[in-house]
């Protein structure tokens, strides 16, 4: 919001912000980290090559801004790429010539001047029949690229192609892809733009100055619609985010930068674009950092490449190597002035203005120059003489430079903050711990502590008394030191912790643990607590976390209403283990005599019916009273033998059939047997009446 | 009644895996939508992006306030995934609110949820209806005064090397993630009550989540090792969802930078989050840990067919093939802890299988000797793995009458003497009737 308003005190206003609000990304200028990036992120395919002609462009003309070895070898690769599109120009798009002509330029590669001229033909040709943005754009941009090789590429006609480019500029400073279409874009600002240098740099006569100083306004104007953080970076945006034609801020601004860059270098006098935006462009491109993509990374160190060379103003980046100074180690502030690709700035000053404490108190506001490494490039200052204790501090630097016909060439921004942490070591000493009794007051037992290592004091306390830990902290300047993080922790067995935050005066830091107030506050859980004390800083090198050791509680019985203990997470792996096996308990097989046993009772069943035997014969009995008639004696015969039969089948019951089939059998034996039993009775009764009568 | 709807759902079944059979395919789709609030974070987490896209998912970036955002059409989900890094969003745009995306999840989708300092009540709220909660002071970010990154640009110990990981290969990756884990931003808590969620990275002892600009008043809520980094959660409908209370540990930034954690010699020239990241995404969509389980069997021994009933005391032989989703095909699950109940009210035999190390699990196991109707069941349930849970149901019947012991030799005295009995009555018969 401030950013938009150019005036000084806009500026002002932005520092202040800076100095309030971190940060996004820290920015330095491109480093080796970018190389190997680039490096990783445009390797190319297994067949040595980058994709479609656009992509070999990119990562060629990347290796080259950054002076990667690695383009070298790409060379015949990509020149034989470069050399078959170019072969063909007539059947061409004009989008593949520019890459391939651009890729040639790249590498040096040797093309015939009669490819080029036929090249150049086609372009022309493009140029007369399109009324399209982009198309102008490749084919300007393949004829400037085939004239900078040294070869002859004249435009036919620079003045109505001008003209014809200007015509799609719309009045808030951008522009339209095409006379078709209504809407106007940032992206496209940029293209023209650089379609325009082309057209200025390819005519052999000077275009109209008119129309030049004509779209220097429309620069002016695309850069009030310029979009920024708080932090003072700038950045372009397309105002209408519509899916199909959003490029996003980096390929948009790179679009812009190329632009505006590639056209004040053609022209001549100055375009009046604040010197604030340019440098925060270069934030915002170096505040990407690392980028993620080839296209991003391309986007990012070209128009780095152009911001360093650009004829507008120079972005000339404050930053530190390092923001954290040790006190131990006796650190020098060291500041770096540098372009944005890290070349060396020219002659300049640097001073440091104001150091600000982290509640915006003023430290110290001395004017201190900081001296000048010419070696290393970097500024320095010795910290020590200026006698500011550990904490963290907003540092002010100013920059002036030194010869006063710079300030037209290079955008330094004035006056730049910096936040900076001074660490160094705190001395804790005095470390008391104890258990005091409530109503006396009187310390029963106090035992000095040393803090600088883990001690295993053991203490035990009931409710009605009070634990009592005290220590002191002091800065390598003398001063008493509040560090942000002085928890003491108490932890029963049982997992459940209590954290306390250690009150510090001005003298030392001192807790005083009431148990009365605090067992509802402790569950009344008795038993075994683990003492920790945490003291950490950002300032403080030496940050522990000590185990003290154990306090043996001794509490009341909790009342029925007392809060419980909240519950503890379970551990996940005590979940998900495998059960204990489960095997079932067969029900045991009923107890049985031993074999030999029931065969001798088997045989002792059988003596009766053998005396019963001897007993028939002893008697001397006899059957003479069967009857001797055939018909009578046939029936008593087959009477037997259906007893028999039915004995018989009361054994084969046993030994195979089952109950059904055993019955079925029996009712026809039953049958049989009711009718010749009858017949055999009815016979022998009237055989023994007959014998009576007789 | 029973029979005909339990054969549908049998061949329904059947057809299942005969399709994942047949294309072997994936467990899930490979649609993502990807909601940001910013579309630079587009750019500046490209890298975690093209990682998951050269994985083969479709990623569908979208502002978090687009008004024509939804997750389902005429009733289809048209996502199979959420990646939702969108921290300062109050509300997200067309049909989407809190309850969509949990409906989203609840129907077993997946999602990745980044957080920083800027979270929203929305973020919030929807990572508390995931069982965490984040610390409720808003200008809380944690802070470790001895684990944290040594950055000679970073002075607040607020970017922090996290290495306490959680010990699973199949969450993290078999490859053990040496360099520390550079995390900035709010820490949370799982919730003990919730035994779904998982701290995957935790923060060391000595973090607290604190305002690092204000001096404490108070005790922090959040402290030590109680403070998650990076959780995760697995829903009972397996749908997967990591909370991570960094955005920044996504970013390109943390990924290709180095790492040194002070007082620490060795500097790592890449900080662990690449790694992490690549591995917790794989498993959040389903690219590992996913199991599946065909061909579930049993039959008696020494028989090859599925009997209809068994009777008490048969021995039986079970067997079941698992296989685990790898990214690109099916491949055996190899473990030695899955187990089988045979069930019915309570486990009656509960038995580890054995595995031939190709994805098949047998055993072997008599039938206990009480009869009513059994179940087979599996429940497999392993930490970061998928939820297997399948049944099958089986009778079991006492013996039949003549399935008893016939010749006891305890009874022979028994029988000896009623068919000597039965010989002296037929005897009997005829001194009765014919002696004279």
């Amino acid at each position: 919001m401030a950013g938009r308003r150019p005036a000084p005190a806009a500026l002002l206003l932005l520092l202040l912000l800076a100095a309030t609000v971190a940060p996004l990304s820290a920015v330095s200028p491109v480093s080796d980290a970018h190389r190997s990036a680039a490096a990783e992120l445009f390797a190319p395919s297994a067949d040595g090559s980058f994709g479609d002609l656009e992509k070999t462009y990119e990562a060629v003309r990347t290796f080259q801004i950054l002076g990667l070895e690695k383009y070298k070898s790409l060379t015949g690769k990509a020149c034989k790429f470069a050399a078959e599109k170019l072969a063909s120009p007539a059947s061409s798009a004009a989008k593949d010539l520019f890459h391939a002509v651009r890729i040639s330029g790249v590498l040096g590669c040797s093309v015939d001047a009669g490819v080029y001229d036929g090249v150049v033909a086609r372009l022309n040709a493009v140029i007369k029949d399109t009324n399209s943005l982009l198309e102008f754009y490749y084919s300007v941009g393949g004829l400037l690229s085939i004239k900078e090789q040294g070869h002859n590429a004249a435009l036919s006609d620079p003045e109505s192609t001008f003209h014809a480019i200007k015509a799609l500029s719309q009045s808030d400073g951008r522009w339209r892809y095409d006379t078709n279409s209504a809407e106007s874009s940032t992206f496209a600002a940029g293209i023209a733009l650089e379609a325009l240098a082309g057209v200025v740099s390819l005519a052999d006569a000077e275009v109209d100055p008119s129309m030049i100083g004509v779209v220097k306004n429309d620069i002016v104007k695309l850069f009030d619609t310029i979009k920024s953080y708080d932090d003072g970076t700038f950045y372009f945006d397309e105002k209408h985010v519509d899916a199909t034609e959003y490029k996003g801020p980096i390929t948009t601004s790179a679009s812009v930068v190329r632009g505006v860059s590639s056209f004040a270098s053609v022209t001549s006098g100055k375009l009046n674009i604040p010197g604030e935006k340019i440098l925060g462009l270069a934030k915002f491109f170096l505040g990407i950092g690392l980028p993620g993509s080839a296209k991003d990374c391309f986007n990012q160190i070209e128009s780095l490449s152009f911001l360093e060379n650009n004829r507008v103003l120079v972005p000339l980046i404050l930053s530190l190597p390092s923001k954290v100074f040790s006190l131990t180690s006796k650190d020098q502030l060291k500041v770096e002035v540098t372009t944005v690709f890290g070349s060396a700035s020219p002659p300049l000053k640097v001073n440091l203005v104001r150091v600000l404490g982290s509640d915006s108190k003023v430290i110290t506001s001395d004017n201190k120059e900081l001296r000048f490494d010419l070696e290393n490039n970097v500024h320095y200052l010795d910290i020590a003489p200026l006698k500011i204790d550990i904490g963290k501090y907003s540092v002010v630097f100013e920059i002036l430079l030194q010869e006063r016909e710079h300030e037209t060439v290079y955008a330094t921004g004035g006056r730049s903050t910096e936040n900076v942490f001074i660490t160094g070591p705190i001395k804790v000493d005095k470390g008391e711990i104890g258990i005091s009794d409530n109503d006396a007051g009187a310390v029963e037992s106090v035992q000095k502590l040393d803090l600088l290592k883990d001690t295993r004091v053991s203490l035990s306390a009931n409710h009605l008394q009070k634990l009592r830990l005290s220590f002191q902290l002091t800065t390598p300047l003398g001063h008493t030191f509040k560090p942000h993080q002085v928890f003491l922790k108490l932890k029963h067995q049982s997992k459940v912790e209590h954290l306390f935050v250690v009150p510090g005066s001005a003298r030392q830091f001192k807790i005083v643990l009431d148990f009365l107030g605090l067992v509802e506050k402790f569950y009344y859980l008795s038993g075994r607590y683990d003492l920790e004390l945490a003291v950490g800083d950002a300032a403080m090198e030496n940050s522990f976390l000590r185990a003290l050791g154990q306090l043996e509680l001794d509490l009341p019985e909790a009342p029925e209403k007392a809060p419980r203990p909240p519950a503890q997470a379970v551990d996940p792996f005590s979940k998900f283990g495998p059960k204990a096996e489960i095997s079932h308990i067969f029900r045991a097989p009923e107890k049985r005599p031993p074999k030999e046993l029931s065969l001798a009772f088997t045989i002792l069943t059988l003596l009766p019916s053998i005396g019963f035997l001897i007993g028939l014969m002893r008697l001397g009995v006899n059957v003479k009273n069967f009857p001797s008639l055939p018909g009578p004696a046939a029936f008593a015969s087959l009477f037997h033998a259906g007893i028999g039969a039915v004995l018989l089948l009361y054994v084969l019951f046993w030994v195979k059939l089952d109950l059904f089939t055993t019955l079925k059998y029996l009712g026809f034996l039953a049958v049989f047997l009711v009718f010749v039993g009858h017949r055999t009775l009815s016979y022998l009764s009237s055989a023994s009446t007959k014998q009576k009568t007789a | 009644m029973v029979a005909p709807r339990h054969l549908a759902a049998l061949l329904l079944l059947l057809l299942a895996v005969a399709t994942v059979a047949g294309e072997d395919e994936g467990p899930r789709g490979r649609r993502l939508l990807v909601l940001l609030d910013d579309l630079s974070v587009r750019s500046s987490h490209s890298a975690f992006f093209g990682s998951l896209q050269a994985r083969g998912f479709d990623l569908d970036f979208r502002l978090a306030d687009d008004p024509k955002l939804s997750l389902h059409r005429y009733g289809q989900y048209l996502y199979d995934g959420l990646v939702l890094f969108a921290p300062s969003t109050p509300r997200f745009g067309g049909s989407v609110d809190q309850n969509a995306v949990l409906e989203f999840i609840d129907a077993g989708h997946d999602m990745i949820l980044a957080a920083d300092s800027t979270a929203s009540d929305l973020i919030r709220g929807i990572a508390t209806e995931c069982g965490v909660d984040f610390d409720e002071d808003q200008e809380a970010m944690v802070i470790d005064h001895i684990n944290y990154a040594v950055m000679d640009v970073e002075g607040d110990h607020t970017l922090i090397a996290g290495d306490d990981l959680i010990q699973s290969d199949v969450i993290l990756g078999s490859k053990k993630i040496e360099a520390p884990i550079l995390f900035r931003g709010i820490g949370h808590a799982a919730n003990p009550s919730n035994g779904l969620v998982l701290k995957v990275l935790s923060a060391s002892p000595s973090a607290y989540s604190a305002n690092p600009k204000t001096k404490l008043g108070s005790p922090p809520s959040l402290t030590g090792s109680a403070i998650s980094l990076v959780s995760v959660m697995q829903a009972r409908n397996n749908a997967r969802v990591l909370i991570s209370g960094s955005l920044d540990l996504f970013s390109n930034r943390f990924l290709k930078s180095g790492v040194q954690k002070v007082g620490s010699k060795t500097r790592h020239e890449r900080a662990g989050n690449e790694q992490f990241v690549t591995e917790t995404s794989k498993w959040v969509f389903h690219m590992r840990g996913h199991l599946k389980a065909v061909s579930v069997k049993h039959h008696k021994v020494g028989e090859t067919n599925e009997p209809g009933m068994y009777r008490i005391n048969d021995d039986l032989e079970y067997s079941v093939e698992i296989y685990e989703w790898s990214g690109t095909s099916w491949k055996p699950y190899v473990a030695d802890d899955v187990q089988v109940q045979f069930y019915m009210m309570s486990p009656y035999v509960l038995k580890t299988l054995s595995t031939d190390k190709k994805g098949l699990y047998s055993t072997s196991f008599k039938v206990p000797d009480v009869y009513g109707v059994f179940q087979f069941k599996v429940e497999y349930q392993r930490l970061g793995y998928t939820c297997l849970s399948f049944t099958k149901q089986i009778p079991v019947r006492p013996y039949r009458h003549n399935e008893y012991e016939r010749f006891i030799a305890s009874a022979y005295p028994y029988y000896t003497a009623s068919f000597s009995t039965m010989g002296a009555f037929f005897m009997f018969s005829f001194v009765y009737l014919y002696h004279k």
